[in-house]
């Protein structure tokens, strides 16, 4: 019946699965210093470290302050409501002429918070000679690590081969030598010298018709078998990199920068789609940041044009806009139904564990490969290719949904209901988690109607 | 045990002839040569040409090879500026009002990336309640019709506004005089600048400026027996929901009558035999309507019969009138109910006629006085709005402009003369020799592609709008996208030409500013913002002091031999959306007839008259020709039990574009490969015939009947029904129904009894046992853990209305497939609507009067005057789906939360699940609809255009799969998503398919059968709750609910008892509740 071939697929793959975790080595989480964490999520969307940007540059900020006449602890009453500051400190109310937008409010930054943060952005070197020595050692690494791969794996099918080469001349050789051993004692040599080696090969096969046709099966279906996994190994748009009408880096906003992934994607917690971000969102840094003088100020000067803004003297919108026309990476077919904000949102999956580290991407985005997914840290391994049902569903079947941690209301109802069948509960709990897939992760109107 | 008998396969065979023994040995004959084959020059009408055979080959070759190489490149273009409240795949809702002439409601779009896709009621806000009709939902496609008039035109050429506005106000200038014809004018606005081109105009030199209004399907006659009988030219507002008996002679109250969306809410509430009590209704008609159908007494009557009815109850109810009263066999059983029980009921009663003679109106206006039903169900104060026209004044204009002595200039707005008006042809000659015409039309119709200007208005989705439907209520209605074309909306050319305001462009905001210092007039207290985020305010009501005085009774309609009656089809109406591909393809509720209108006439007359009563896919019906004086029209004759002897119908809204106008692709006949059915000028040929020929002006009221001559004519025509057989047959596990009495005094057992089957209990005797005890399968984890999504179906409350289908249509982007494919059985309807008639073998639908004698022949020749069950259909999810067991591939599955889902990707198109499913609701794609050229004209995704109203949420199937309903899956998924992300469970009512969303009477409940305080649950436990072919265990998850009729049926009474033992024959579960 249906129900239980389902099910013995779910056992097999749950095995996959089991046998996969072991294979993982425990999680660890590099320890963020909590400064870094509070720049990343709060302040990288206007300020930088060493640069002005849509807000001014935090390297020695205090001592800025201090310098420049501002009251003992003014900074603060800044940073929690700066109308508050502007009020009470002349220089505070300096620094609120700054365009071209007035800082938001964080009422919830305590000061030790914000020293925290500005201790880290004091400690950082400036980023201008930093910067490329990294990047550079990156790229190298991973280069590195992929020829070595491809090599390890080359050596092993060589041996294959000549093993296979090795056996084939033995058997030969074998019946070349049983062929005369049989001539020679045989009573009638002219019966047996009319057999070439064909004829020989095809009355000893009939003579051992079913070892033969057992073993014949057993290599012809071996075959469709692994004729079947590589189709499935195959990546189909793995490595996937369009060029783009803008060399967008990826590492200088969201690496160098730290600027947050939903400050530009952000319809990615709400909507199915991430969002390409609109050129007004580009517009709120780079009205400033015009890259005057350096190599990439070309591709900056394309979103002017976009935006239809004069860069000339003060800068004012022309109104003429021209949508940049992206090519879409990552394009899933039409029968698929993905949601983003389901994983971000509801998941909780880092963007990491499908986009991989777009931190260290210079160049334009591409589908990365599995392997490359698979060296982050904190990601699910999967061995299935990128952007493929199967790696999808190897995901479904391997990520834990917390349930009944009255975290959220619908999973503690959810809970509250598989409670009532302790058999299935037990089922599904055998290793220790309660998965996506079961929890309809793997039911074909998740994601295809 | 040798065989003696002869078998032959026909009579060549029996008789050997000598053709017979000629082929006899050729299994393949050899007729045609190969050459003479591909010679054959209409080899490129077949669906695989040689050609194209080679173009496949080719294209195969190239794709494979391409495909090897490289994706697509696939581009994405954000927006420069994002709106602020869009965020790209979520989809944002606007509460606007829906008014076309016709039809009125408060709806809600949904848009998505800035395109409606989707209209629903909205149930907020808005006297309709959330009520809407097949035509509202339907509505949002025309707005992507690629024929729209793209800009101002002079005599058909494109032009600019700046011209048009120049030359027009220069002919105002001039004009001695001019003409506003327009529908009936319900905008507060509009009125006002009408009002003010009237006072700018009339002071200058002497021009005469007047509005006249004109509707198509008028309601004059009310406005004209409600002045004689109260001095008031008013229509009052109706409550159904407050009558206990509702009596309507020939007023179709649930689908086209006066407001159908207000009614059918207000119906619907009454319909539940659960509540209080539980409305009445009879009715009389000629033929079979919405409501007839949905009639607890049903009296078939000519239209000449309407004043006899209305005498008949009067004199029953001790009034007194002069008019002969003569009524005989159903008409007469009906007017006696009516009578019985108007007396019990007085003033909670309402009575209505759905006329436009002033007579009739008079004398429903006596009875409802009589039962002083004023102030209860009838509310004079809180007049509607629609329909305002003054039949007289019309025909006074027309007249005038025939003769020749038309206006200087004639502005028309949302009128269309040429095809409504009974002498069109005449009047489209005199309109050549208007001066100036100016029209408003949206396409290039009828009337408009005659004006010598056409300043087009702005898809109704497109513009600002405000209503007063109704003195209590004051409505707005907002843009959703802007303007596609270069059209401009119609209020603000009319302040143009009159020098008010200046053109406002793409992005203008003259009309927007306009309403707005209305709506300050109005309400200078209230916020316009958020009125227009509600989309309508309340507005005070001032009581008027009205007093009855009787009036005389004249002028009533005559009578003849053969009468034609004239009515409204609840897809087409009145014409208005016939460019629309899902209205013309939605089956009619009563005779499920798509793309076509034709002669209605009783199978009893037509068996008579020599006429074929069976059509199917090879065999059409036969033509007739209806002559009305000197008009005639030539339409396929339809068997429609319940239509009244002598009398024919047919409907209005079809004949569109009988000279080719460009009035939409779809509005036309199709051929067998694409392509246009030409007439002899070479002009596309209409979809059925123009019924507004048989309309006549008489009495100063325009008349929707006449007497008529009816003559078999040449030929079969072929017609595309989705239902083609019209009873249950008997078959009593499908259809349930029984009366109110029954209902309160008897157990479930009577109308509503267990399916059981017999096995061996322990001590080894037979027992009963109810058949969800036995199983073959394993039963699948969805009954307790998780959801599971459930529906329920009151067959008491559905009306059969359609709305449902088209809103199944809207959301799961459902191809059209056109006439041709309908007749062949290949509709793609996820829903459907089947409608039971119950013959002389049933009692009542699904009701065997006698296991021995009945018969199935007899069974599908329905009775004279039959009842009618509506019975929505679609997916059961069965959680022992038959489908799933057969699928070699496993694309369609059953998933934990209880659907049977639907992989179409993995599907290869062996159609075992559609053969082995026992409610018939598979669909098969046969074509590539949005691709294939026979489907250019009707389906929408073919188009540019129409492809935008697609939902992005659903994919567009391919060919070679087999689809159905997946009982909105997208929105169980968003439903899902949106709690999970809230951290909350997902609460009851949350989840609403479109069917369910859509239903005017609330007859369709969906949820989470697991959530045990749902809706969906408890109604699907209520003891009028059963499932269809319970017997055969495939346990599904749609409930439907007993239809109760509000009646009296003694065979019924006789049939549905409580039986004693437990002793019954079946073994298969069909336990019957009859001797």
């Amino acid at each position: 019946m249906k129900i239980s071939n389902i099910q013995m697929l779910n056992g097999l793959r749950k095995l996959a699965a089991t046998i996969l975790l072991m294979s993982l080595s425990l999680l660890n989480f590099k320890a963020f210093s909590q400064g870094e964490a509070l720049f990343k999520s709060k302040c990288a969307t206007c300020h930088q470290t060493h640069k002005n940007g849509t807000g001014p540059k935090l390297f020695q900020v205090r001592d800025k302050w201090a310098s420049g006449g501002a009251k003992e602890g003014s900074i603060y009453q800044w940073v929690n409501n700066w109308q508050t500051a502007a009020a009470s400190d002349p220089y505070a109310a300096e620094v609120s002429k700054w365009s071209p937008t007035a800082m938001s409010a964080f009422p919830d930054l305590k000061k030790e918070d914000i020293d925290a943060i500005l201790d880290w952005v004091d400690a950082q070197p400036d980023p201008a000679t930093a910067a490329p020595a990294g990047g550079g050692a990156t790229e190298g690494g991973a280069a590195g690590q992929m020829t070595d791969g491809t090599e390890e794996e080359g050596s092993i099918a060589w041996i294959w081969i000549v093993m296979g080469v090795i056996f084939i001349v033995v058997i030969m050789a074998v019946g070349g030598v049983r062929r005369q051993l049989n001539i020679a004692t045989s009573e009638d040599p002219a019966s047996q010298e009319k057999l070439t080696y064909g004829e020989e090969l095809r009355s000893w096969a009939w003579k051992n018709k079913v070892y033969v046709g057992v073993a014949t099966l057993i290599v012809v279906i071996s075959l469709i078998v692994g004729f079947f996994q590589s189709l499935y190994s195959i990546g189909v748009v793995e490595g996937y990199q369009p060029s783009q009408p803008i060399a967008f880096p990826h590492d200088r906003h969201a690496g160098i920068n730290g600027i947050d992934c939903k400050y530009c994607h952000n319809s990615v917690t709400k909507s199915k789609h991430a969002g390409i971000p609109s050129v007004n969102v580009c517009m709120n840094c780079h009205k400033q940041i015009n890259g005057e003088g350096k190599p990439f100020a070309g591709e900056i000067q394309k979103i002017y044009k976009a935006a239809g803004w004069d860069p000339s003297g003060a800068g004012k919108y022309t109104g003429k806009e021209t949508p940049i026309v992206w090519n879409k990476v990552h394009v899933l077919p039409d029968h698929v139904y993905f949601n983003h904000s389901q994983h971000v949102s509801v998941g909780g999956i880092d963007c990491k564990q499908c986009h991989g580290d777009m931190t260290t991407m210079n160049e334009t985005a591409k589908v990365q490969p599995v392997e490359e997914l698979n060296k982050i840290e904190g990601n699910i391994k999967l061995t299935r290719p990128t952007l493929t049902m199967g790696w999808c569903i190897e995901c479904h079947g391997a990520k834990e949904v917390a349930l009944g941690n009255g975290k959220s209301g619908y999973y503690d109802e959810i809970h509250r209901r598989l409670k009532k069948d302790k058999a299935l509960y037990r089922k599904y709990l055998k290793d220790g988690k309660i998965t996506v897939n079961e929890l309809g992760g793997w039911e074909c109107a998740k994601c295809h109607y | 045990m040798g065989i003696t008998k002869k078998y032959w396969k026909g009579l060549e065979e029996l008789k050997e002839t000598p053709e017979f023994i000629k082929h006899k040995e050729q299994e393949f004959p050899h007729q045609q040569t190969i050459e003479d084959f591909l010679a054959d020059e209409k080899l490129n009408e077949t669906s695989t040409a040689r050609r194209d055979f080679l173009k496949f080959l080719g294209f195969s070759v190239a794709a494979a090879t391409l495909a090897a190489c490289e994706a697509p490149v696939t581009k994405a273009v954000p927006y420069v500026v994002k709106p602020e409240n869009v965020t790209p795949g979520m989809p944002t809702w606007y509460a606007s009002t829906y008014y076309d002439g016709v039809s009125y409601a408060s709806i809600l779009v949904k848009t998505r990336e800035g395109r409606p896709i989707y209209i629903k009621g909205n149930k907020d806000f808005g006297f309709t309640k959330g009520a809407v009709n097949p035509q509202i939902i339907a509505s949002v496609l025309g707005l992507y019709d690629s024929e729209r008039v793209t800009g101002p035109t002079t005599k058909g050429n494109l032009t600019s506004w700046s011209k048009v506005d120049d030359a027009i106000s220069a002919d105002l200038k001039k004009a001695k005089d001019v003409v506003l014809l327009t529908n009936s004018i319900i905008s507060p606005s509009m009125k006002r600048a009408i009002d003010e081109m009237a006072l700018s105009l009339n002071g200058e030199g002497g021009t005469v400026f007047s509005h006249v209004t004109y509707d198509a399907v008028s309601y004059s006659a009310i406005r004209e027996a409600n002045f004689k009988n109260f001095g008031a030219p008013l229509i009052p507002s109706y409550d159904f929901s407050k009558a206990k008996t509702i009596v309507s002679v020939d007023a179709d109250f649930l689908s086209s009558w006066l407001l159908p969306t207000e009614f059918t809410k207000q119906f619907g509430e009454r319909r539940n035999p659960d509540g209080e009590w539980m409305s009445k209704l009879i009715h009389f008609e000629s033929v079979m309507s919405v409501t007839g159908s949905n009639a607890d007494y049903r009296g078939m009557i000519k239209p000449s019969e309407q004043a006899a009815v209305l005498a008949y109850i009067l004199k029953g109810l001790g009034g007194s009138t002069s008019v002969a009263s003569n009524l005989k066999d159903s008409a007469k059983k009906a007017a006696d109910e009516a009578i019985a029980s108007l007396k019990k009921s007085r003033k909670e009663s309402l009575v209505v006629c759905g006329s436009n003679n002033v007579g009739l109106q008079i004398l429903t206006n006596k009875i409802n006085n009589l039962l002083n039903t004023y102030g209860t169900t009838i509310d004079m104060n809180n007049s509607v709005e629609l329909f305002q026209a003054q039949d007289s004044k019309v025909e006074k204009l027309v007249n005038k402009i025939i003769a020749g002595k038309g206006p200087d200039v004639l502005l028309m707005y949302g009128v269309n003369p040429v095809y409504t008006l009974p002498n069109g042809a005449e009047f489209a000659k005199a309109l050549k020799g208007i001066k100036t015409s100016v029209s408003f039309a949206s396409h290039a119709d009828e009337t408009a592609a005659l004006a010598t200007y056409i300043c087009p208005d702005h898809h109704a989705l497109e513009s600002w709008g405000d209503f007063k439907a109704k003195q209590s209520e004051y409505a707005i209605a907002q843009p959703t996208i802007r303007p596609l074309h270069n059209t401009a909306s119609a209020l603000e050319s009319l302040l143009v030409w009159n020098g008010k305001r200046a053109r406002g462009g793409k992005d203008s905001a003259v009309a927007y500013d306009y309403i707005k210092e209305t709506f300050a007039t109005l309400y200078p207290t209230s916020d316009f913002a958020y009125t227009t985020h509600n989309s309508c305010i309340a507005s005070t009501v001032a009581p008027l002091t009205l007093a009855f005085k009787d009036a005389a009774v004249n002028g009533l309609p005559a009578s003849g031999d053969v009468e034609v009656v004239v009515y409204q089809k609840s897809a087409i109406g009145t014409g208005i959306h016939a460019n629309n591909p899902w209205l013309q393809e939605m089956p009619d509720p009563i005779t499920k007839v798509t793309w076509d209108n034709y002669i209605t006439m009783n199978p009893i007359e037509m068996v008579d008259g020599g006429f074929v009563t069976t059509y199917d896919q090879e065999n059409g019906l036969n033509l007739a020709t209806i002559t009305v004086g000197n008009k005639s029209l030539t339409l396929p004759v339809y068997p429609l039990p319940g239509q009244a002897l002598k009398t024919v119908g047919v409907a209005l809204g079809y004949g569109r574009g009988a000279n080719g106008e460009k009035i939409g692709k779809a509005a036309y006949q199709t051929k067998e490969y694409g392509g246009y059915v030409e007439n002899e000028n070479g002009k596309p040929t209409p979809i059925g015939g123009n019924a507004f020929l048989f309309t006549s002006f008489s009495n100063d009221t325009i008349q929707y009947s006449a007497v008529a001559k009816i003559e078999k004519a040449e030929g079969i025509y072929p017609i595309a029904a989705t239902q083609i057989h019209h009873t249950v047959m008997g078959r009593h596990s499908i259809v349930r129904e029984t009366t109110l009495d029954i209902f309160t005094h008897k157990d479930k057992e009577a109308y509503n009894p267990a399916h059981t089957l017999q096995r061996l209990n322990k001590d080894l005797e037979h027992e009963e046992a109810p058949v969800s005890e036995f199983d073959l399968w394993d039963a699948h984890p969805v009954e307790k853990i998780g959801h599971r999504w459930g529906m329920t179906i009151d067959l008491s409350s559905c009306i059969g209305c359609g709305s449902c289908l088209i809103a199944c249509q809207s959301e799961n982007n459902v191809p059209v497939v056109g006439k041709d494919e309908v007749r062949r059985g290949r509709e793609m309807h996820w829903l459907r609507i089947d409608r039971y008639f119950a013959s002389d073998e049933e009692s009542t639908v699904g009701t065997r009067k006698d296991k021995n004698t009945f018969s199935y022949d007899k069974a599908e020749l329905a009775a004279e005057n039959p009842k009618v069950v509506h019975m929505p259909l679609m997916c059961h999810h069965c959680n022992h789906a038959p489908c799933e067991t057969v699928c070699p591939v496993a694309a369609t599955t059953h998933s934990n939360e209880g659907l049977n889902q639907m992989a179409y990707n993995r599907c290869i198109g062996t159609r075992y699940c559609a053969n082995n499913c026992p409610y018939k609701v598979r669909r098969f794609n046969w074509f590539n609809y949005p691709s294939y050229k026979k489907f250019t004209e009707v389906n929408p995704a073919q188009d540019d255009l129409g492809r935008m109203v697609l939902n992005p949420d659903v994919t567009v199937r391919t060919r070679g799969v087999m689809e159905k309903c997946s009982l909105c899956v997208q929105r169980i998924q968003a439903t899902k998503l949106s709690a999970k992300k809230d951290g909350r469970t997902v609460g009851d009512g949350e989840f609403a398919t479109a069917c369910s969303d859509s239903c005017p009477t609330n007859a369709i409940i969906v949820g989470d059968w697991n959530d045990l305080r749902s809706m969906v649950r408890t109604s699907s436990e209520d003891k009028r709750s059963y499932q269809v072919l319970e017997e055969i265990g495939v346990k599904p998850n749609i409930w439907y609910k007993v239809k109760v009729r509000n009646e009296n049926n003694k065979e019924l009474d006789k049939l549905q008892v409580v039986e004693e033992s437990a002793h019954h024959g079946g073994s298969h579960g069909e336990k019957k509740a009859h001797h």
